[in-house]
C-alpha cells in the first residue's frame, strides 16, 4: 500500500492531495486551521481578504486538474474578464483599447474559490483539519513520513512514500530537512518594495455584474513611488479595490488616507467608483510582498520529499501568479507521476519538475521589481524602441497578445507576426483614447460615468 | 542566392554601429565596424557574391590570403545572422 502525505491543505495543498489520490492508495493532508463552512476568509490566511484572481494559464490548469470547476465558479458569480476586451486598464502610456488576445482572468474572492476547489479536491483524501505538523521524519537520504500533533492529543509519526510540502510562504521545510541531515537549500529574496491596501464594496445595482475590470498602473517616472489601483468585480455584486504603492508611496489603510489616495492617482475613476459603492468591512494593509524563491532542486536533499507552491516560489502577489503556477506545478506533479510512478528515488526530478514550473513566473517578477542593477544603460536606440513598444501595446493585437499572454502564464502564439509588430512599431501609433473615449468602450460604465458628469455639471470627473 | 533584411527587424545606424531590434524575439543587437559595413551591403545590393566582392576590394586589395579570410567572416557573418533570423536568403 502507498501513502502520500500533504502538509498544508489551501489552494495548493488541495490540488496537490487530488492528484496524488489518483497515484496512492492513501492521502492525508495535514492543515493546521479549521475549514470555514462557507465561502469565508480562513484565519490562518491573512491574505484571503485581499484580491486573488486565477489568471488563463492557471484557469486552464485548474480546470484540467478538476473539469467542472470554472462552470462551478462561475454558477457561484465568480466573474471571467478578457484582457484586455473586458478591461479598462491605464497602462504606463495611456489607455488600452478592447482587444481579443486569448489572455484573460477570473475573479471572485480567495474564500469562495478555496470552497469551491476544497470540495472537488478533497472528495477521495483524509483530511486531517487542525492538525499541526511538527516536522520531518527520517534520515538524510529517505524522508519516510512526518510528526504531527492534532488537538489536544500526543505527537504520532504518519509514514508516507511521498511527502509534498504545500505550506506557503513561511514553509519550514529547508530547517525540518537540515534536522534531518540534508544539505542547505538556497534561498533568494528579492523585495519587491511594494505595500497595498484592500476593501471590499457592495457595488452599486446598475454596475454590479457589468463592470470591466479596472487597473490604473503606476505613472512611470524613475527616482518617484510608483502608485496604482485595481478594481474587480467578485461575487454577490461585490469590487474589491486595492489600492498599491512602492516605497515612501504606501496607500494607507485609514479611511480618509485610502479615499484620498484613489483620488490622487493618475485618473480618479476607481475613486469615483468607491464614492458610489458601499464600503463592506475596514482597509487591510499587506507587507508581504517580496518575491522568495527556494531552490530545493539544487541542494542534495533526501528521496520521498517534494515542495509545490508558494513554498518553493513566492512572487509579488501584485502579478496575481501565485494560485495560478500552483495549478500548473500540480498538472506537471500529475503527469511526472504518470510518467514515474509514486517512487520516492523519484524526488529530485519532481523538486526540479517543480521549480521548472515556476521559472517563467519568477523570471517575470524579477524584471519587474529587481529593477536595473547590475544591466546596463539602456542605448538610446533601445530607449525609443522600447517606448514606441509601450505606446504600441496599447492598441496593437500582436503585441499585446504577447504581453497578456506572458501576464496571464498562457503559452506565446506559435507563429509570431513579426512584420506586424514592426509596422505596429515605425507607423503612425493610433491616437491616445481619451478618459472618455476609453470609458465609452464599457456601455454600462458610461452610461453611470455620464450620469455623473450630468450631476457635476458636465464636468468630466475622470479628465484631469 | 539573395539577400534580404528580414521584414521582422527594425535597424539603424548609430554612432557605435547598426543597431538591430527583431520583433519576434525582442533581441536588440549592436554590430561593430566590420559587421555594419557587411549590413549596408545586404540593404543595398542584397546578393552575396557582390557583398564579398566589394569587402575583399575594401579591405584585402591584391593581397590573396587576406581576400581568404574577408571571405571566411564574410561567410560566418552572414550565417550567424541568417541563424538568428535577422537575415533572410532566398533563391535569386
Amino acid at each position: 500500500m502507498t501513502r502520500a502525505v500533504v502538509l498544508g491543505g489551501g489552494f495548493a495543498g488541495a490540488l496537490a492531495g487530488a492528484v496524488l489520490a489518483r497515484h496512492a492508495d492513501d492521502v492525508i493532508v495535514i492543515e493546521d486551521d479549521h475549514y470555514p463552512s462557507g465561502p469565508r476568509a480562513r484565519r490562518g490566511l491573512p491574505q484571503s481578504h485581499h484580491s486573488h484572481v486565477l489568471v488563463a494559464g492557471g484557469a486552464r490548469a485548474l480546470q484540467e486538474l478538476l473539469p467542472g470547476t470554472l462552470e462551478a465558479l462561475f454558477a457561484r458569480g465568480a466573474h471571467h474578464r478578457r484582457l484586455p476586451g473586458d478591461a479598462l486598464i491605464l497602462g504606463a502610456a495611456g489607455w488600452f483599447r478592447r482587444l481579443d488576445t486569448g489572455a484573460y482572468l477570473i475573479s471572485c474572492s480567495r474564500g469562495l474559490l478555496d470552497q469551491v476547489v476544497r470540495q472537488r479536491a478533497l472528495g477521495a483524501v483524509s483530511t486531517w483539519a487542525g492538525t499541526r505538523a511538527l516536522g520531518l521524519v527520517g534520515d538524510a537520504r529517505r524522508v519516510t513520513g512526518v510528526s504531527v500533533r492534532r488537538e489536544g492529543a500526543a505527537p504520532e509519526t504518519i509514514e508516507a512514500d511521498l511527502v509534498v510540502d504545500a505550506t506557503g510562504r513561511r514553509s519550514k521545510a529547508p530547517r525540518w530537512l537540515a534536522e534531518l541531515g540534508g544539505a542547505e537549500i538556497e534561498e533568494l529574496t528579492v523585495s519587491s518594495g511594494l505595500a497595498y491596501s484592500t476593501r471590499v464594496y457592495q457595488a452599486p445595482a446598475e454596475l454590479a455584474g457589468e463592470i470591466p475590470a479596472i487597473m490604473l498602473h503606476p505613472r512611470p517616472a524613475r527616482g518617484r513611488p510608483g502608485q496604482g489601483a485595481t478594481l474587480f468585480p467578485i461575487e454577490d455584486g461585490r469590487w474589491i479595490v486595492t489600492l498599491t504603492g512602492t516605497r515612501g508611496g504606501e496607500p494607507p489603510a485609514d479611511e480618509r488616507g485610502f479615499a484620498d489616495f484613489a483620488r490622487s492617482l493618475r485618473d480618479p475613476i476607481v475613486a469615483d467608483l468607491m464614492a458610489a459603492a458601499t464600503p463592506l468591512g475596514g482597509i487591510r494593509p499587506y507587507r508581504d510582498t517580496s518575491n522568495r524563491r527556494r531552490f530545493f532542486e539544487r541542494a542534495r536533499l533526501p528521496a520521498g520529499f517534494v515542495a509545490i507552491g508558494d513554498a518553493v516560489v513566492a512572487v509579488n502577489p501584485v502579478h496575481s501568479h501565485g494560485m495560478s503556477v500552483a495549478a500548473l506545478s500540480t498538472l506537471r506533479l500529475d503527469r511526472e507521476l504518470t510518467r514515474r510512478g509514486l517512487d520516492p528515488a523519484a524526488a529530485p526530478e519532481l523538486r526540479a519538475a517543480m521549480a521548472a514550473e515556476a521559472e517563467s513566473s519568477w523570471r517575470m517578477a524579477l524584471a519587474q521589481d529587481a529593477g536595473p542593477a547590475g544591466r546596463r544603460e539602456a542605448t538610446a536606440f533601445e530607449r525609443e524602441i522600447l517606448a514606441r513598444r509601450t505606446r504600441a501595446l496599447l492598441s496593437s493585437p500582436e503585441l499585446a497578445a504577447e504581453f497578456f499572454r506572458a501576464q496571464t502564464l498562457l503559452p506565446a502564439r506559435a507563429a509570431k507576426d513579426g512584420p506586424a509588430v514592426v509596422r505596429a512599431l515605425t507607423g503612425e501609433p493610433d491616437p491616445l483614447l481619451t478618459t472618455r473615449e476609453a470609458v465609452m468602450q464599457y456601455p454600462a460604465l458610461h452610461a453611470w460615468w455620464d450620469a455623473l458628469t450630468r450631476v457635476r455639471g458636465g464636468r468630466e470627473p475622470s479628465l484631469r | 542566392m539573395s539577400l534580404q533584411i528580414s521584414d521582422s527587424v527594425i535597424w539603424q545606424e548609430t554612432a557605435g554601429g547598426i543597431s538591430l531590434y527583431h520583433a519576434e524575439t525582442g533581441d536588440f543587437h549592436t554590430l561593430n565596424e566590420t559587421g555594419s559595413r557587411i549590413w549596408e551591403l545586404v540593404a543595398s545590393d542584397g546578393e552575396r557574391e557582390p557583398i564579398v566582392a566589394k569587402l575583399s576590394h575594401e579591405f584585402a586589395g591584391d593581397n590573396l590570403a587576406m581576400s581568404v579570410r574577408v571571405l571566411k567572416d564574410v561567410q560566418e557573418f552572414l550565417g550567424s545572422m541568417i541563424e538568428r533570423g535577422l537575415i533572410e536568403e532566398h533563391p535569386a
